[in-house]
């Protein structure tokens, strides 16, 4: 049989100014009809591109090294503009990673889902109307019709997500490409979506290449998985055995890099005395306006206590709150209720000194927006130093604890990676020789195998000197793995605290439960 | 710095604009040894000559070289303008970052404030600064200076609430810098492109500003061979002599032309989504 779509020995090449940069290099891929391939690997391996080059979407700068793709019977790189539009969408869709900027904001649902609809389908706009009703409701999108004259800002994140799987199943393609769908999303929302395309797969039998960096949720969604590093395809599998059997060394980092409650990194206990006590915290971000209230706190009344060298996980989806958390510690909003630390009582940002500021120190999501791209590594490691009195020497040995040579203290931002950067976020933070160092989502941009690194450091910084963390992550598997005690959040509450080895008890609380469900366990 | 040079000349636009602004660079600085004849030579024979090979650019009603007044005019124009368009600049830049990093009601105050000197159009403004300081060329530089501020601070508190937001002028917050270090090292420096390509577009209206201030009498004062006021001075014998008044227009809008080139080249070549 024809398989639905078929790469072989294909190449791409980025020209830049430094010479061609090779992307992809003998890419050979096959999915029969109604297949589900899952495409794994590090980001900056070329997975994006591939489906990019499927789309026949590259930017001006790719240059193709031979090789073919074949939809069905068609080559794709011989259509023109004109029979390219009749290709995509109709017979290869093509779901997006971030449900935000993939609607057009200045339209409403339903013109965005009917126009894909009598554009590929013919439809006349009054059957285009009753079928975008029909596939919305088929996506589990409570009353559809409403939703069609609604403007994307107004729904979730996950609805948003919904349409765009209605629309791209809507026009029955042969494949559909899947790029991250669910990494956007928070872990229950997309663990929602995973079910749903579970579902739709079986109903239409539609085959789909699916990119994802989490080797975890892969096992659960893909019939074959094919690992893809630096451009490479190094193994190819069926699901089931990759993650069991791996057999290239490649694959077996990856898998071992997969967090898993199991096996835990931290063995010591916390020492008992308390380091910081938050009560009561309730987090404010706008006044009252002259004819509106104050909007609701974004926490109700949280309490939270940190133990001396403790690891505490603050987990819950996006919104929940855990954020807003670590911006009242540091004084970056506007909080009631007071926090106990070092003997004082503090109950503003104003009461936070020197010496507190000294001691809390904070890292934060996103390592690209954290170092400022003005500033040389240099100068932004010796910056706390002269802050809190160290000595602006120091950066070299700054750098070696975070396993960064020296030489980076004149290299710019820009020209680190993503794990990088973090690594000098972290040692921005150990300048100061906090007592207590908030990570917040620190992992949550990078791969598995950097966020294994990251982890590592941080716990061989912490027998180092001592400190404590508070974790905030949406990964409930990473930090089961090194937390003592985790709380998870809810629209704003404090939902449950418990040491870890509690969690698989029965007296947990029905929301952790379900976080619980929602993170895939690897297989294997 | 050197990469960047190189991207604008390689747009046509850029490079006429570097061109013409190293052209007016030499004028500024060697004008009066490029000169044929001292700018204040006056020749009752050559009243009013039209351009030839005695006099190039013909000559006025005193018998002046009108070339020679140009290229020693140079000298009290473009640097004026210049340095009139650097102090605003740089002023509505700090105030307009400033005001981003405060937020709340402190940037309500200034950029209200900010909005009501924009009600007043900038060549009122410069008037009203000036006939309360007195005349004269420094004092117009003052005026327009004051004049540009409220127009920058509103193009830099834009970019600079986005800068507000990123994650490094959190972490400076949270480990306790000072706000002097967080605006002007945190901030600024990341708002820089838009506030670089705002200055040179202006740099050209500050020109046509002093012109328009020298051209009332306001600025620099007779017989100094500012642009604005040669042309002020030639009105009067502009059926009689064109010339006299064409050539330090023409001046004053290669000038105006050049300095848009190179802010537009700018434009392009700091924006890095440009590449292509």
């Amino acid at each position: 049989m024809r398989p639905a779509l078929a790469i072989s020995n294909y190449g791409l090449d980025y020209i830049t100014s430094a010479g061609p940069v090779p992307v992809l290099r003998d890419i050979s891929l096959e999915i029969a009809p109604g297949e589900v391939l899952g495409l794994v690997g590090e980001s900056g391996s070329g997975k994006s591109s591939l489906a990019w080059a499927l789309m026949r979407h590259l930017p001006a700068n790719a240059c193709e090294k031979g090789g073919s793709l074949a939809l069905g019977d068609i080559d794709l790189q011989r259509l023109t503009a004109k029979q390219l539009t009749q290709v995509r969408g109709r017979r290869l869709g093509m779901v997006f990673q971030d449900p935000s900027t993939a609607l057009n904001p200045t339209l409403t649902i339903g013109r965005q889902v009917t126009e894909a609809l009598a554009r590929h389908r013919g439809l006349r706009p009054r059957e285009a109307d009753a079928l975008a009703i029909e596939l919305l409701g088929h996506v589990e999108l409570r009353n559809p019709a409403a939703l069609m004259r609604r403007y994307p800002h107004e729904i979730s994140g996950g609805e948003k997500q919904r349409v765009i799987i209605a629309t791209a199943f809507g026009c029955k393609p042969e494949v559909i490409l899947f790029d991250e769908p669910t990494t956007a999303l928070d872990v229950i929302t997309g663990a929602r979506i995973l079910d749903l395309f579970t579902r739709l797969r079986t109903e239409t039998k539609v085959a789909a290449l699916y990119i994802s960096h989490d080797l975890a949720m892969m096992t659960r969604t893909a019939d074959r998985v094919a690992v893809i590093k630096h451009g490479l395809v190094v193994e190819q599998a069926p699901a089931s055995e990759i993650f069991r059997r791996p057999r290239q060394a490649d694959t077996r980092a990856l898998v071992a890099a997969v967090p898993r409650p199991e096996r835990r990194l931290v063995h010591d206990r916390p020492e008992e005395s308390v380091l910081l006590a938050a009560n009561q915290i309730e987090v404010h971000y706008a006044r009252r306006g002259l004819l509106r209230p104050a909007p609701p706190p974004a926490t109700n009344a949280v309490d939270l206590t940190v133990r001396a060298g403790e690891i505490l996980g603050l987990v819950g989806e996006s919104g929940s709150g855990k954020s807003s958390i670590a911006r009242a510690l540091t004084g970056l909003a506007r909080f009631s209720g007071d926090i106990a630390f070092a003997g004082r009582t503090l109950r503003s940002g104003d009461d936070m000194d020197r010496a507190y500021r000294r001691d809390v120190q904070i890292v934060f999501q996103h390592p690209d927006s954290s170092l400022n791209p003005r500033h040389r590594i240099g100068e932004i490691l010796s910056r706390p130093l002269k802050l809190y009195g160290g000595n602006p020497v120091d950066v070299a040995r700054l750098l070696e604890q975070v396993r960064l040579p020296a030489s980076y203290a004149s290299r710019w931002p820009h020209q680190l990676s993503g794990g990088e950067k973090q690594r000098v976020a972290i040692a921005r933070a150990f300048a100061a020789r906090p007592k207590l160092v908030i990570c917040d989502e620190i992992t949550a941009p990078l791969d598995v195998s950097v966020q294994a690194q990251i982890i590592e450091l941080l716990l061989a910084l912490r027998a180092e000197t001592g400190a404590a963390y508070l974790f905030i992550t949406h990964d409930l598997n990473l930090i089961r793995q090194i937390a003592h005690r985790i709380a998870v959040m809810r629209r704003g509450e404090l939902v449950d605290c418990l040491p870890v080895e509690a969690f698989d008890a029965d007296h947990v609380h029905p929301y952790t439960r379900e976080l619980m469900a929602a993170s895939p366990t690897p297989v294997g | 710095m050197i990469e960047l040079l190189g991207r604008l000349v390689r747009k046509p636009q850029g490079a006429i604009g570097v061109v013409l602004l190293v052209l007016l660079a030499f004028a500024c600085l060697l004008g009066p040894w490029l000169a044929p004849y001292a700018p204040e030579k006056m020749d009752f024979l050559g009243r009013f000559r039209a351009p030839g090979w005695q006099n190039w650019f013909g000559a006025d009603q005193f018998g002046r070289d009108v070339l020679s007044r140009l290229l020693v005019g140079a000298r009290s124009t473009v640097p004026m303008a210049l340095a009139a368009t650097l102090i605003g600049s740089a002023s509505g830049a700090v105030i307009g970052t400033t005001s981003a990093y405060l937020g709340g009601r402190a940037d309500e105050f200034i950029m209200r404030t900010n909005d009501a000197i924009m009600a007043i159009p900038g060549l009122l403004m410069a008037l009203l600064l000036v006939s309360t300081l007195g005349n004269g060329a420094g004092n117009a530089v003052i005026a327009i200076a004051v004049a540009f501020a409220p127009g920058m601070a509103r193009v830099t508190r834009a970019v600079a609430l986005a800068v507000r937001n990123q994650d490094y002028v959190k972490a400076a917050i949270a480990r306790g810098e000072g706000p002097g270090w967080v605006i002007l090292r945190e901030m600024l420096p990341n708002a820089m492109a838009p506030i670089v390509i705002e200055t040179t577009i202006r740099v050209s209206f500050a020109i046509m500003l002093f012109a328009t201030l020298s051209f009332l009498g306001l600025g620099a004062q007779p017989p100094a061979s500012e642009w604005g006021l040669m042309v002020a001075d030639a009105r009067q014998y502009m059926h009689q002599a064109p010339w006299v008044l064409i050539a330090p227009s023409a001046a004053i809008a290669l000038a105006a032309i050049a300095f848009n080139l190179v802010g537009d080249g700018l434009r392009d070549a700091l924006n890095p989504r440009d590449e292509r």
